[in-house]
This record gives structure tokens, sequence and C-alpha cells, in this order.
């Protein structure tokens, strides 16, 4: 599977939570769950690219990580719709959520992100949507590990997250003020380096290594596209 | 855009996503997961804080999937915040918390149709149990999803504008000259 295009993955992982609500329930449901559930156990949906997969046993196999991680997201909501609602809308509804859960799961084990920045650099897109992409992905661990040692440093000077409500959000000023200023001072050093690699917005690259796009691929892209609007269509109809 | 608007971007969804993720130390019913779009739209306008909003939710759904259905709260949160900065709500906590509960009310409206025929009103555990809370109260089905949606987000957006403002006001007036509408949003240009 990982070796299908970065936009093969994402159409698919698109189009079968599309179907799932556009099919009739329960049946459309279930039969995009179990394609979605059955894509987990793919080989090439591995815990390791994953962020949704936050420990690995050792000895498990990397396929059921996945599978297991579907499963535990969606389960929360199977509980609550069955608190909220009846038995057939609860199988309906949890029936759909699965499957977008299980395809997000399932693209995010299986699509390293710097591939699909491969890709859209190939594809020609411009190289600020691009950066803007990855540069989210790549500064949001940063910022995570900051704010946790802005955090610990803060409790070393006697704060405190105990007590009453205002005792609390004064803790969270203390945590995220310093986190956003931060943050905020580095634009400036960030935009003397982009500027100092030439990338001015609009700019266009070429990628190093483009993931190869084959017509079989981009023809099945459309098909899917087609499928979704022709079901659509029928239950307009 | 400028490349310092451009980088904006990707910093704004960061801290949104570090702050959603960090509000856990303090213990607060909070997801503060608006920091950034609306810290971005008042700095650089809404075509920034448009962006900032939909790259949050496409990171944070990597996270969590169910995420992603509500990237048009997200644009209409960044569209409040440009009129809120245009009209300098952002002088103040006198002005900003009551905004911010505005936003709470409007973001409630927002996210409950696509909550209720989505996700049958269970986005979140908590969501969740208030709209259980709804339905015990005697609400129809839509007006317990409002109530749970309301519950969630009628504090949350008012302790946003709250923070935007302290950071707006605790920026160096150099640094925040050099992004087009940090002053006109606090009232001082």
């Amino acid at each position: 599977m990982t070796r299908l295009h970065p936009f093969t993955l994402l159409a698919i992982a698109g189009a079968l939570p599309a179907l799932a609500w556009i099919l009739p329930a329960p049946v459309g449901g279930l039969a995009t769950a179990v394609v979605a559930l059955a894509l987990t156990l793919t080989p090439g949906a591995s815990p390791g690219s994953t962020n949704t997969v936050t420990a690995v046993s050792p000895g498990s196999r990397p396929g059921l990580v996945v599978f297991r991680t579907a499963l535990l997201t969606a389960a929360p909501f199977w509980l609550f719709l069955l608190l909220l609602h009846d038995l057939p809308t609860t199988i309906a509804i949890g029936l759909r959520v699965t499957t977008m859960v299980a395809s997000f799961v399932w693209v995010v084990g299986a699509l390293p992100p710097p591939r699909l920045v491969e890709a859209m650099v190939a594809a020609g897109w411009s190289a600020s949507v691009a950066y803007v992409f990855a540069a989210t992905l790549a500064a949001a661990p940063v910022l995570r590990a900051r704010a946790r040692r802005i955090a610990d440093a803060q409790r070393c000077r006697g704060l405190s997250a105990r007590g009453g409500l205002a005792h609390r959000l004064r803790a969270l000023w203390a945590l995220a003020l310093p986190l956003i200023l931060s943050a905020l001072h580095e634009v400036d050093e960030r935009a003397l380096a982009l500027e100092t690699r030439r990338l001015v917005p609009g700019a266009r690259r070429t990628s190093l290594s483009p993931p190869p796009d084959r017509g079989a691929e981009r023809l099945a892209r459309w098909g899917l596209v087609a499928a979704c609007a022709a079901a659509l269509g029928w239950r307009l109809r | 855009m400028s490349i310092r608007l451009l980088v904006l971007i990707p910093v704004a969804a960061a801290i949104s996503l570090a702050l959603s993720a960090g509000v856990d130390a303090v213990a607060l019913p909070l997801f503060l997961d608006t920091t950034g779009t609306i810290l971005a739209t008042a700095l650089a306008g809404p075509g920034v804080g448009i962006a900032t909003g939909v790259v949050t939710s496409a990171v944070n759904s990597l996270r969590n999937p169910t995420f992603w259905p509500f990237v048009a709260v997200q644009v209409i949160v960044a569209l409040y915040a440009w009129l809120a900065a245009r009209a300098g709500l952002f002088r103040s906590f006198k002005t900003a918390v009551p905004a911010g509960f505005g936003l709470g009310v409007l973001a409630a409206l927002t996210s409950t149709p696509i909550s209720y025929l989505v996700f049958g009103c269970t986005t979140t555990g908590g969501i969740a149990l208030t709209t259980a809370l709804g339905r015990a109260l005697g609400l129809p089905p839509l007006g317990a999803c409002f109530f749970g949606s309301f519950v969630a987000d009628f504090g949350d957006k008012a302790v946003t504008f709250a923070l935007v403002t302290s950071v707006l006001h605790g920026l160096p007036r150099r640094t925040a000259a050099r992004f087009p509408w940090a002053l006109r949003a606090i009232g001082a240009a």
C-alpha cells in the first residue's frame, strides 16, 4: 500500500467516509467500515509513522496496532451513541464514524507527511502551501515540548495548577503567555531563513524524489470520484 | 502575502496544537484549539486567520480524525475575530471577554449541525455527557446537541479571546507594528 501515490491513498481515505455517508444505512456503512478496517491490517500501515498510536508493546504486529488504534478511537463514539440514540441510529452513525476513523488512522499510518509534501511539490503545488503544511507538522511537537518545559519551569517557581477557577486561570496564563510570545518572536527568524533560501510566496520548486504517479492510479482516483458522484446521484434520484 | 505572514500560519497553527495539549496541565475544561486562528487573524487579517484555521484542523485530524468536519467552525472563528479586531475589541478584557462570549454562541451554532448530522452529538466525551444532560432536562435532540456545544464553547472562546488580548498587549510595540492588524486590534492605531 505504501507504494501507492500519496494522492491515491488520500483519495481512498476520502472516498470511504464519503460513501459511508452517501450509501443507505446500515449496509453501506457496514461495507465501507469493513473495507476501512481491512486496510488498517495491510502491510505498510505502520504505527511508527502515525501520531495516533502512542505505545507499541514489544512483539506486537504493527498492522494489528493500527487496527487496534482504529477500534479504540471509534469505541467511545459507540458508547456515547448508545447513550443518546436508539439501536438502529447507533448502528447507522457508528458504522459511518468507524469508517471515517479507520480510514484516517490507516492513511496516517501509511503516508509519511514528507512523502505527501514531495508529491504536492511534484504536482506543481506552490512551495508556500507545501511549506505551511510541513512547517506546522515540524513546529507542533517542538512547541509541545516547549510547553512541557515551561510548565516544569513554572512549577519550580511555585506555580500550582490546583485550587479554584481563578487560580487555575492564572496558572494557564503563566504557561501560555511565555509559549505564545516566544513562538511569535521566532517568526522573524524563520522568515529570514526562508528569504535566504528564496522561498517567496508563489515560488515553485522541483522535487528531489517525486513519488511515481502511474496512469492506472490516476484513473483509479478519478474512478473513486466518479463512484462517489454516482452514489450521490443515485441517492438523490 | 509577505514571507512574515506566510511564516505566521504554521507558527499560529502549532500554538493552537500545543496549547490544546498543554491545557491538561492546569486541569481546566477548555480546548483552546482556536487560539492560533484568533491570534493570526488579530495580527494579520482574515486570510492568514482562515489559512491558520484550515491548517490547524488538517493537522489535528492526523491525531484525531473527528476534527476535520469542524473546519467550518475555524473559518467562522477567523471571520468573527477579524470583525473584532477591526472594531478594536482586543483593547481590554472588558471588551474582549464579552466578544469571546459572543463567539462562543456563534461557534456553538456552527458546530451543532455538524456534530448532530455527522456524529450524532458524540464528538467528545464531555460534549456527549452534557448533551445527555440536555436530553434528561427534556430538550429535543437538536436542542440538547446545541446545549452540549454551547456549554463547551461559551467559556472556552471567552478565555481564548482574553488570552489573545494578553498576548497582543504583551508584544513589544516594535514587534506588533510588523503585523498589519496588531495595533488596530488593540485600539492603538
